[in-house]
């Protein structure tokens, strides 16, 4: 089963957060974690992107791809890229796998590749 | 409301420090006291960033208070990320515009080089937002190229003008004796030559190494007094008459224009509110180019220029010493270096030397109102400042 | 019959190219010129390289130590097909890079030591050592190993070294890393500037002589400092070494 990056619905008036947050920005009205689930799309465009040189200590990779893309339903997010020449308004699509290792423990979140 | 004055100013050189970091924060301090002639403050506020992390040590306002002396003064640490210096000026400022106190001792202070530039680079990045930007390894200046590239296709940014502030500054710098890089560089060495790829290698494409500000040690501190008090002390009446703060999304992604740094804007037209001025009026400006793009779209933000046009005036020359609005003529954070908490502060010392007439080569005429913007975050917690020069 | 023991004792080098001297463009719009450094003029590197066994930071004591044995045992006859090339700005020493031949296929890089700082001098050091490696020498492949954190992020990871990690590197013995003559063509573009021949003015310059570095690192106000500040936060280690050697001066 695919794993997913989730936004968070405000269960009384339907905004959209990504990333969390715990008040929600439009109706503030909200109890605490008064959100539901619901899974980003995978597909976007990207808006802009860079690839960096100088890495923090834990990478180990020469260079890495970031990127920011614009999702279908309009939310944006970042993420790392798997693109060997993005451009400004490409087709991506994203798959949450390993972004980060630290010691001994994974972190996940959304790379994309060219759509 | 009362009115705040800066009675005394001090500062380090910018650079590797190999003291401990409540001795920066003190030689400033110190320096600061001195130049005001006071031995006693009610408040003490000391703008930090990484103590904790990078220098293992928290409660740093304690230890700074003690190693000078002013105990029993009240003393906080105060951080803001990269703002950390401007909330602490703020913090005086309401301080003694409330009433409580008369006397505050303001200083900033970072000591980022008692680790390696990885473990740097990793501790600054920890201000992204902790799940949607660090753990996939975004660092400040990737958030900087990213935004660069959208303000290139944008507005016609071009490596060029980048790489125009970037000289500006560094140059600029060597007017400074306080400053970090004292080394001149020329477009050519870093932009045009064959050799340019490897002089000035990409950090994060499409910046450059000399796009960036050094990674350095420092401090600066500031005396913020009552006007009663000011002209008991005898020094130069300098007053802060502006001050805005203004806030943004933590996540980058979340900016409602991918362009705009709504957040300076704000916190500029909140500063000029307060002081009853427009950005027209001012004659000396400190801007936040840890980034040369920084310095291009701040002076769009703030109002010295229509948005999109920061980087005509730049090539007109408008912004360099002797232009219609000087713009870091220190060396602003490229040049005179960037200790984290230490640079609002710095900010401060600066345009405090400019209004008082004592900014020698670098020396901007007629300098009577002043301008600092400290940029936290990546433009998601702004402070600005309005100084001016009462006769 | 008597035997020459200098004969036995004194390596054979290698025949080995010249290194063709070039120059390039500097950040500050300076030149710098990198060329070849003759037996007879260890000396006057030698005089540069001995205080930088006293600064205490980003591992210029480990670095100079190092290369200052080298360079002697260079000169005393007591080193195999050793090159050493000089950095030079307007006839002033910038940066010192080394290394020697394994094998008429094989190259060991020894050290790059910048003796200015702030204009990627040392960047351009190593590059024109491997050009040296690939181009001149025919070498196939070059084994590295780096000391400071920043040396291995820039060549192990930039370059995209391959590991080989099976032949200990006579620097300390630690696993070595190569860089083939594939992964350097692919970096050459980006990493390997320079321009040949170098404008005659320009190169008199700095074959007249090894001029003193204007601005090297120095040690730090106190002895063992960067050290010390590392484990004592409070400094006050550090006010007692001084106090200590300004008394020590005093008596003297």
């Amino acid at each position: 089963m695919a794993r997913e990056i989730y936004a968070y619905k405000c269960r009384l008036c339907d905004t959209m957060h990504y990333p969390f947050r715990m008040v929600c920005k439009n109706c503030k009205q909200n109890d605490f974690f008064e959100f539901d689930t619901v899974p980003l799309p995978k597909k976007g465009n990207l808006l802009t992107f860079t690839r960096v040189y100088n890495l923090p200590a834990q990478y180990e990779v020469a260079t890495l791809g970031l990127g920011i893309v614009e999702l279908e339903n309009g939310m944006r997010m970042l993420g790392q890229l798997d693109i060997d020449e993005p451009k400004a308004g490409m087709a991506v699509e994203g798959s949450v796998e390993v972004v980060r290792q630290e010691t001994y423990d994974d972190y996940y979140g959304m790379v994309f590749r060219s759509a | 409301m009362r009115d705040v004055y800066v009675a005394g100013i001090g500062i380090t050189t910018f650079t590797r420090l190999e003291f401990a970091l409540s001795e920066i924060a003190s030689y400033a301090s110190m320096m600061a006291l001195k130049d005001a002639g006071i031995t006693e403050v009610d408040q003490v506020y000391v703008a930090n960033m990484g103590s904790p992390r990078v220098n293992h040590q928290t409660a740093l306002a304690s230890a700074v208070v003690d190693s000078l002396s002013l105990t029993p003064a009240g003393a906080a640490a105060i951080e803001n990320g990269p703002a950390s210096g401007g909330s602490a000026i703020k913090a005086g400022f309401q301080a003694v515009a409330s009433g409580m106190e008369d006397v505050v001792l303001v200083a900033g202070v970072e000591r980022m080089r008692e680790v390696n530039g990885l473990e740097a680079t990793d501790f600054v990045a920890t201000l992204t937002h902790p799940i949607a930007e660090y753990i996939y390894g975004v660092t400040l200046p990737a958030h900087a190229a990213m935004f660069t590239r959208l303000y290139m296709d944008k507005y016609g940014v071009t490596e060029r003008h980048l790489a125009m502030v970037g000289v500006k500054n560094q140059n600029a710098a060597l007017n400074n004796e306080w400053a970090h890089l004292q080394q001149e560089i020329s477009l050519e060495g870093i932009l045009d030559s064959p050799e340019a790829m490897t002089n000035n290698p990409y950090v994060a494409e499409p910046l450059r190494f000399f796009d960036a500000c050094p990674v350095s040690d420092g401090g600066a501190a500031v005396i913020l007094v009552s006007e009663e008090k000011a002209k008991e002390l005898g020094r130069p009446m300098i007053k802060i008459s502006g001050v805005g703060q203004a806030t943004d999304t933590h996540a980058v992604h979340e900016r409602e224009e991918p362009t705009d740094l709504l957040a300076v804007r704000k916190a500029a037209a909140d500063a000029f509110a307060m002081a009853g001025k427009t950005p027209d009026d001012v004659d000396v400006a400190e801007l936040h180019d840890a980034f040369t793009i920084l310095e291009i779209v701040e002076s769009e933000e703030v109002g010295f220029f229509p948005k999109g046009e920061g980087h005509i005036a730049l090539e007109k020359g408008e912004t360099a010493l002797g232009g219609k609005i000087p713009i870091n003529v220190g060396g602003g954070l490229k040049g005179r270096g960037h200790p984290v908490g230490a640079t609002g502060v710095a900010q401060a010392w600066e345009i405090v030397t400019q209004l008082r007439g004592d900014g020698e080569a670098r020396q901007v005429e007629d300098a009577n109102v002043g301008f600092t913007c400290n940029f936290g975050g990546f433009g998601n917690n702004v402070v600005c400042l309005v100084f001016e020069k009462e006769a | 019959m008597s035997v020459d023991l200098e004969k036995i004792l004194r390596p054979v080098d290698s025949p080995m190219a010249p290194y063709e001297p070039k120059y390039m463009l500097l950040a500050s719009g300076e030149a710098a010129v990198v060329r070849a450094v003759d037996r007879d003029e260890i000396p006057d590197l030698l005089k540069h390289v001995e205080p930088l066994l006293h600064v205490e930071r980003d591992y210029y004591d480990v670095v100079a130590s190092r290369v200052y044995a080298e360079l002697l045992s260079h000169y005393q006859y007591r080193f195999q097909d050793q090159y050493v090339l000089a950095v030079q700005v307007d006839g002033e020493l910038a940066a010192i890079v080394n290394g020697r031949q394994v094998s008429p296929k094989l190259g060991l890089s020894l050290h790059t030591l910048a003796l200015r700082r702030g204009l990627r001098i040392g960047a351009h050091a190593f590059a024109a050592k491997m050009e040296y490696h690939f181009d001149a020498l025919g070498h196939e492949e070059v084994l590295i190993v780096a000391e400071s954190p920043i040396g291995f992020r820039r060549w192990m990871i930039e370059y995209k070294l391959e590991k080989r990690f099976d032949i200990p590197h006579e620097l300390g013995g630690v696993p070595s890393w190569a860089l083939t003559r594939e992964l350097f063509d692919a970096a050459r573009g980006s990493l390997v500037v320079g321009r040949r021949p170098v404008p005659p003015e320009i190169l008199d310059k700095a074959m007249e002589a090894i001029l003193p570095p204007s601005d090297p690192p120095t040690p730090a106000l106190d002895p063992l400092a960067a050290t010390r500040s590392k484990y004592d936060p409070t400094a006050t280690a550090l006010m007692v070494e001084r106090w200590a050697m300004e008394e020590g001066l005093q008596d003297a």
